[in-house]
Parts: C-alpha cells; structure tokens; sequence
C-alpha cells in the first residue's frame, strides 16, 4: 500500500509541480505572483477541447494550438492588464489577475458552463504494472514533462543570457533597463510563457480531472501551496514542493483520515513557514507590497 | 496637489451628516433593497478592517475572511450555546475576531512576509472554515448553525430596518474609531511600517507593537462585522467564508481605493450593489465582476476615492496609499 | 453624542411603525392573463450544473403557455441566481417577494440556500414549492406555505440503503462523500435505515470537491472488503471515483445519489467496465433515454435547444405537473390561499415523470415518498426496484 500510495502521491505531486512551475516562471521574471493561473490552466484545456471536440483536429496539434494560443492570450493579458498599472501597488496586480481569471470563468461557463466533460487523453498508454503496483500513462506522461520543462528552465535561467536577464530584471527592474533589457517585452514574454505552461498543465490535468469551469481553482491553490513549499522562486523547489504536497496528503488521507486530503496543503504550509519562514529552498525577496 | 496644512482645516464635521441622512433611508426601500444596504455596511467594515491591514500597514495578509466567519460563529455559537441575545454577542465577537487577528500578526513577526505571509492566512481561513465543516454539533456542521434573533428592547431583530439601525450605529462608531486611530500618533506610525520598517525601527519606534496592533484592530473590526452578518442572514455557513468570500472582500478594498477609509465605504457599497445590478442577467455575474473590477484597476488605480479627492481637499486622507 | 442618540431613538421608533407587515394581498402577482413565479436556481457558481432543473422547469411553464396557459393566465417565470449561496439566495428571495411581488415560488436547487430562505417565505407566507433541494429541515416540520415536490433526502437515503441491502447477504456497507450538507442530505437517512437494520458502516471516507484523485480511498476501502459502497459525490468526483477504483481492481458495488445519473457518468468515464457496478437514485419513471422520457426531452428541447440533458434536467417538473394541477382545480378565481388548499389537496397524483406519486397535506409536505433506483443491466441503464428487479 505504502509503494501505489507514494505513486499516486507523486502522479499528482507532479501535477501541483507542474502548475507551480508555471508560477515560479512568472514569478521569476515579474515577482508577480499569478492568482488567476487557475483559470489560464482550464481555458487551455478548454481550448484543446474545442479543437478535438469541435473542430476535429488530432489531439496533439490541438493541445499545441492551445498552448500557443495560451501564449498570445498571456502576451495580450500583459500587455493590455498588467502593463499599464505596473507601477501601482503590487497587490492591485494580484487583483488584475484574479479578476481575469474571474472572466475566464464567467466565459467558460456560459458557454459549455454547466456540464462536466470527458477529455480524451493525449496518448492512450495502457497501465503498467510492477508486480501489484499500477503506473498509469498519464502519470508517467506528466511527471516525464515536468522532468524535461525543471531541466529546460534550468538550463534556460543558469546557463544562457536570458538567465541573466531574468536575474537582472529580477534584482532592479531600472538596472536592467540601463544596461538595455526591454523590460515591458521581456515580462509580456514571461506572462506569455507562464499562461502556455499553464495551459501544458490544462491538457494534462483534464483527462485526469474531467473537464468543467472550476477544474482550475484547486489546482491553483495546490500549485501555490508547492511554490510556498519550495520557496518562491526556487525552480527545484516549486517541483519538489509539489511532489511533497502529493506524498503527503496520500499518506495524511490513507494513514490519518481522509478528511485530511483538503487541508494538507495548509497544514504543510503552516507547519513549514513557521519553521522556516521562506520555504525550504526560498531566497530573500525585494518586492514591496 | 492638496497639502496636508489644507485638509486639516478642512471641515471634517461634515462627515457625520452622512450617517444623519443615512438614518431617513429605511422610508425609501422595501425589504429587500433593505436588505442589501445592510449588506453594504457590514461590508464596509469588512473592507475597513482588511484595507488596515494590506493598506495601510502594507503586509499581504489574507486572513481577514477568516476574521469574519470567526466572528460570525462566535456571534451564533455564542448565542446558541449560551443563550446570550445577540447584541451582548457582539463585543464577543470582536474580541474573538481580535484574537484571530493577533494569531496572523504572530505569522508576521515570525518573519513570513509578503506572499509567504498571503498563504499562511489564506491557509488560516480555510482551516478555520475546515473547522466550521467538522466540528459537529459546536458549528452545526454543513447544514449551519441557525439563529434565534430575538429581540432587543421589543424591537424585533428579523426585521431588516432594524437591523440597519444597529448596523448604522456599529459601522459608524468603527469607522470613526478607525479614523481616528489612524489619524493618531499609532496611525502615523503604521503607515510608516508600511513605508520602511527598518527606518521605523530605527527611529525607535517599536514596530512589533504597530504591527500587532494593526492586526488585532482589523480582526477587532471584521469580527463585529462577523456578527452583523450573523443576524443578518439568520443562520452562519462555513461556505459564506471561502475563497469566493475572500477574493470579493480583497476586490472592495481596491476598487475603494488602497488604504482610504472613504475607499472602503465607496468599494463595499459599490461590489455589494453590483451583483444586484447583474441579476438581470442570469449567469453573467463572474464575467461582468471580473470585468468591471479590470477595468477599475486600469482607468482609476487609486480606486474611487482618487475621484472624490479630485472633487475636494476634505477627501484627502494622510493614511491611503498613493 | 447625546444628540445622535436621541436621534437614533426617534429613527427606531419611525422603524418600529414601517415595520409593521402590511397584510400580504392574497394575488400579490396575478393578472388576468399571468401568474408570476419565482424561479430561484444557482444560474452561476460551481454549482450551476444543478441550474439544469430549473431550466427543465421553466420549459415546462413555456409548454402549458404554448398549450393556452391555466384558465387564460401564463406562468411568467422570473428567474433569480441563488449561486447555492445561503446570503446571495436570502437576496434573491426578498427580491421576489418585495420587489418583484411574485404570486408564488417554485424551484431552488440548493438545500443549504433554501434551509437560509425559508424563515423569510414563511413570514411572507406565498407558496413555495421546492422543487430539487432535497434536505429534509425544508418541509419538516411542515409550515403553512411549504411543499416539497422532490424526493427528499430521507426518501432518497432511504431508496439507497433498502437498494443495498436488497442484495444479497449485503453486511458490510463503506460510505464515501463530500462534506457538504447536499452529501448529507442523502447520507445522513441512509445511515440512520442501515442503523435500523443494525449495520453500522465499515468505513466512512471523505472526498472532497475538486479531489482529483481516489487512490487514498480506495485502498483504504480494499482493505476494509465492505459488500456496497454508498457515494455521495458530485459529477467530476463521482467519475474520478469510479475510475481509480477500476484502476486498483476494486469491483464493489457503489450506491450513488441522484446528483449523478448513468448515462452521463458512463459518458465521462468512457468504459462500461468502469461503470457496470454503480447506481444511482433515480426519481424517474424511464431511463433517461427511454421512451417515457423522451417526451420531456423534447420539452426542454423545443424552448432550451442547446441544453445537455442530465439527470436534474427532469428534476423539478414533476412538482411543475403537480402545480398546474392544482392551479386548474381552482378555476380562474385563483389567490394563494386556494392555490395552499388545492396544493394540499392533490393525493397520489402520476406525475408521469417522477416514479413515485406526488401527496400532499396539511401535515406532510413532502410529496414524494420514493425514489426507483437505476442500474447497469446488460449494458442498458434500467430503473430497478431492488437488486436484480426491474421498476413494474
């Protein structure tokens, strides 16, 4: 039991990583924490819907289409919501993306609102079995992309220059104008990153979790909980955040009590802050409220 | 530009007037509209409380939904398990939202800060809420705990007109006690945490102190609150304090405007009066809120108070946040 | 201070005399060509799935109004969005009553949001018949001016634990659901018919909303063996459910509520295999896609024509069926007095939808005091009476 426990605690652990990946890139490059990134996660898998369903594409080439399409609509939310009242109180940018991820919702649910739909599965792999242990498609599937996206974005903000300007706008958003970042680009790019792996995270987390307007709203919090877990920022830490989030709330649910899967992400949190008050992998953070 | 030498001769009095006409509104509604006007000014403290705290004193604290059902459980538990009449549960429940607030700034001085300190009491809210969920025959579980509202000097509390009177008379005493503790020396001195709490620090001033304070007041204030919607709606739900609950409250304080106690009044009548308004269109709401609160944030950033200190120096209030 | 005090005693009194109930005019909301209904149901929300009944329902008013309407007078449905919040909902019906001066209300889908209103429509004293809500502290005790025309939780709690130890050599029972009072609702009067019957369950798990995974559950229920697993769960959870159990190997019959129906959850879930083991409450006479049913399908078709039919969309028109019944036994002289005594006065009526007949009385105003059960039988949904026996 302890062996599929820890399993299913890691399928879905990398499930919150993947969300909180998606975080720690906006967060990285904006120090913008992206409240509405639930519902950027259900209007990609709705979008990948609509292309399968509706417009009959293949399944792959849709939930590219919808990641790209994630992209430009994070590239747009930047530009036309975030730009204008960047310089505000970082809070009212909270608000910014709550309130569009408010929309989204609002939108989703009028249009296919008040059902619960099937969403068929990116690559129908049969389950595995190690002995009496069962490894679904869909968890190696997405623990596989977390593995490649933690290795890329590694790559990307430790090894190459875009690193260094992430680092850069990270540290003084002036500096790095003097030394001739265009900023404002630079952030709607990272928006336009985040809301594209939002929506990778979309179309891997609707097969599992069926598709509906609220499938984001849970996983939002889970992603975030990871990311506070790991320490904001912190690429290694969000993934492995998430991972803990995943073990735990399987061994508090079958162990302890299964009332107790809701509320492990808040007593972890509660319990790892007041120990150690910026994660386990977090760094200072400069941001004013 | 107003200086501060111009608003302080400005005449404040006039303020008080608002409560005063407010007392002739009962004539012009029916229960309902009643109803929702009540809404409008337990929802002004809410927004007052929570605005005190990511406002003014400047921390990302997110518990303050959490002070409202505590001090709505406290209010009908009370009640229920004493038999206490409701208006004797009030100052209980302020206390008891007071003690949450205390427990948030513990977080605080702990050293969790900015997002980190937003989840911890986001956390807090949705534990307290878990709580309500399960604790049984204490909370009323799910199905809620109901109140026996009783009455208070004949005058019967089911009724909504007199309801707004109490809720009048509490709204108005918090908001000027809030005015003026932040008009005080502790006011300016919370502010100036917000600013820079190692320069605060260094002149002396011990920011622990201004930091628990700020807390317990905002808990102190969003308790009653709690109580008021208690009587209110009649029966408490551990579903009215969620997430929905939270992001709504977070939405008054900004589209009031950040850190104003004008703000407060103006965004919890505002967001309170809005759903109402979209009634007329069944399903739409998420969308027209959404909406509606972007695009506040994008044509007044300061919130609709920066409209009425655009009309006139009175509205200029040393403690929002520019 | 002083002042204001005075004041502020002087504006009590003034409240004191305007609060004074004006005496409800008894066709408040009546024309000579309309009657108007409140419709409150969670149009928006994460509940708004459960809107469908009064979609459903209000398709059935357009049907009679096609029809030439109840002694010359339509049924005007005026909806308002509850979103199953208990404060949104007191809004709601306060507006209905005050400002929309409706004659009567029919629908709520929310238990927690009609537990919340009805202190206030009992003091307006207008009929209300709850028309998908099933919490049982509605309608009992009975007041003046409730009816309940759905099976309520008690009479669906009771359908699913008599269904479950109509089969055979059933003793261990496992009981997996929300903590909400909707899975309450259902699983609170199972508990106490299995209690009577001396089972207690073998294990009592919780899954909450937006869980997107069972596996903690159903292990714990591999290891506790039970005979039948009662699930109140909603739609999404429902399927999760069912699927990690079909993941982990475990067969065991599960009793659903009637949140849930068949032919959809076999539709999310994509393999009957998966589905072959679960039931459902279903209220109904037909399957939903059997032929007693297609009649109210093409109902709500002919007026919502983009409407995915679920089980709630037929919910709440069993209670509509029973209300132009009764406003026809009137005559055109209609007030809410005699529409309360007409209500009261409809015993055993075949609804034709619902699969138990509607009574109602002075003393019992939960009308509907059963509920069929639905199941997997070769394949085909199928309503059943009791294991393995198909409903008449």
């Amino acid at each position: 039991m302890l062996m599929q426990l820890s399993i299913a605690g890691i399928s879905q652990g990398a499930i919150y990583a993947l969300i909180a990946l998606s975080l720690t890139v906006i967060y990285r490059s904006t120090t913008i924490v992206s409240f509405g990134h639930g519902d950027f996660v259900m209007a990609g898998a709705f979008l990948a819907y609509i292309l399968v369903i509706g417009l009959g594409f293949a399944f792959l080439p849709a939930g590219l289409l919808a990641i790209a399409a994630m992209f430009a609509i994070g590239i747009v939310f930047s530009r036309g919501l975030i730009r204008p009242i960047r310089g505000g109180p970082h809070i009212g940018l909270a608000l910014m993306s709550i309130s569009f991820g408010f929309a989204l919702r609002g939108i989703a649910r009028l249009v296919w609102g008040r059902e619960v739909l099937p969403m068929p599965r990116v690559f129908d792999v049969d389950p595995i079995f190690v002995g009496s242990i069962i490894i679904t498609g869909d968890a190696i599937f997405t623990i596989g992309i977390v593995a490649v996206l933690l290795a890329a974005f590694f790559i990307l903000l430790h090894l190459t220059d875009i690193g260094k300007m992430v680092q850069a706008v990270y540290q003084s958003e002036r500096g790095a104008r003097l030394i001739g970042i265009d900023v404002s680009r630079f952030h709607d790019f990272s928006w336009g990153t985040g809301a594209a792996l939002g929506a990778v995270g979309g179309v891997l987390i609707a097969p599992v979790s069926f598709l509906h307007p609220d499938l984001g709203a849970s996983f939002l919090i889970k992603g975030f909980a990871a990311m506070t877990l790991g320490g904001f920022g912190s690429l290694g830490g969000s993934v492995i955040g998430g991972l803990l989030l995943g073990l735990a709330e399987q061994y508090a649910g079958a162990y302890l009590n299964t009332a107790l899967i809701d509320i492990t992400a808040y007593l972890l949190i509660i319990l790892v802050l007041l120990i150690r008050p910026r994660g386990l992998f977090g760094r200072k953070v400069v941001i004013k409220v | 530009m107003h200086t501060p030498a111009e608003s302080r001769t400005a005449p404040r009095w006039i303020f008080w007037l608002l409560p005063i006409l407010a007392l002739a509104i009962p004539l012009a509604t029916n229960p309902y509209t009643q109803f929702i006007i009540n809404a409008m000014l337990i929802y002004t403290l809410v927004t007052l409380g929570f605005s005190v705290v990511i406002g003014n004193l400047g921390q990302l604290a997110f518990a303050n939904t959490a002070f409202f059902g505590i001090g709505a459980y406290a209010s009908a538990m009370a009640g229920n398990a004493l038999g206490l009449p409701w208006l004797l549960t009030v100052p209980l429940a302020g206390l008891a939202g007071a003690a949450g607030g205390f427990l948030a700034s513990a977080a605080a001085l702990r050293g969790i800060r900015l997002y980190y300190l937003a989840i911890v009491t986001l956390a807090f809210g949705e534990l307290m809420r878990w709580f309500y969920t399960h604790a049984g025959a204490l909370t009323g579980g799910t199905d809620g705990l109901a109140l026996d509202r009783g009455d208070i000097f004949g005058l019967q509390l089911n009724s909504d007109t007199v309801q707004f009177y109490i809720f009048l008379l509490l709204t108005t005493l918090l908001v000027a006690g809030t005015v003026n503790l932040l008009r005080s020396r502790l006011g300016r001195a919370i502010v100036a945490v917000r600013e820079n709490e190692i320069a605060t620090a260094s002149l002396g001033i011990a920011t622990s102190r201004i930091i628990v304070t700020a807390f317990v007041w905002s808990g102190f204030v969003v308790g009653i609150a709690g109580a008021m919607f208690a009587l209110h709606t009649g029966r408490v739900f551990p579903e009215s304090f969620g997430l929905t609950q939270l992001i709504i409250n977070f939405a008054m304080v900004l589209v009031g405007g950040l850190g104003s106690v004008i703000g407060a009044v103006l965004g919890a009548v505002a967001l309170t009066a809005l759903p109402e308004y979209v009634r007329a269109f069944p399903g739409m709401e998420e969308i027209f809120f959404g909406v509606i609160v972007m695009v506040v944030l994008l044509v007044m950033p300061k919130g609709l108070a920066s409209l009425l200190r655009r009309v006139s120096p009175i509205f200029h209030e040393t403690h929002h946040r520019d | 201070m002083n002042s204001r005090a005075k004041q502020f005693g002087l504006a009590a009194v003034l409240a004191l005399l305007a609060v004074n109930p004006a005496f409800a005019d008894e066709t408040t909301g009546i024309t000579d060509d309309s009657i108007s209904i409140g419709v409150m149901g969670p149009f928006s929300g994460n509940a708004s799935s459960y809107s469908k009944a009064e979609i459903g329902l209000m398709a059935y008013y357009q049907m009679i109004n096609d029809e030439g309407g109840i002694h010359g007078r339509k049924l005007v449905a005026i909806q308002e969005d509850t979103a199953c919040d208990p404060a949104k909902a007191i809004a709601a019906a306060k507006k209905l009553i005050h400002q929309d001066k409706v004659f009567m209300l029919q629908g709520n889908s929310c238990s927690g949001a009609a537990v919340a209103i009805k202190p206030e429509v009992v003091d307006a004293g207008l009929p209300w018949i709850v028309a998908h809500a099933v919490s049982d502290t509605i309608s009992t005790p009975p007041s003046a001016n409730i009816f309940h025309g759905v099976p309520t939780g008690e009479a669906n709690g009771n359908a699913m634990a008599a269904f479950v130890l109509s089969r055979p050599d059933t003793r261990n029972v496992a009981i997996i659901e929300h903590s909400n009072d909707w899975a309450h609702s259902y699983s609170n009067p199972a508990r106490a018919y299995l209690k009577q019957q001396g089972i207690e369950p073998v294990l009592e798990l919780v899954m909450e909303r937006g869980q997107t995974d069972a596996t903690a559950q159903v292990l714990k229920l591999k290891q506790a063996k039970p005979d039948f697993i009662i699930g109140a769960l909603y739609e999404a959870e429902t399927a999760i459910f069912l699927r990690d159990m079909k993941k982990y190997g475990l067969d065991t019959p599960v009793m659903g509520t009637a949140g849930t129906d068949l032919e959809n959850t076999l539709k999310r879930v994509g393999d009957l295999d998966t589905v072959k083991n679960y039931f459902v409450v279903h209220p109904y006479v037909d399957n939903l896609d059997g032929p007693r049913m297609k009649k109210w399908a093409d109902m709500i078709h002919k007026y919502y024509p983009d409407e995915e039919l679920t089980n709630f969309s037929y919910i709440a028109i069993g209670s509509g069926v029973a209300l132009v019944e009764a406003l026809k036994s009137i005559g055109p002289d209609l007030d809410r007095a005699k529409l309360i005594a007409a209500l009261d006065a409809i015993k055993d009526l075949d609804t034709g939808i619902l699969s138990s007949p509607i009574t109602w009385s002075a003393d019992e105003r939960r009308g509907v005091q059963g509920s069929a059960v639905a199941g997997f039988v070769d394949g085909k949904p199928t309503v059943l009476e009791a294991w393995q026996t198909p409903y008449q």
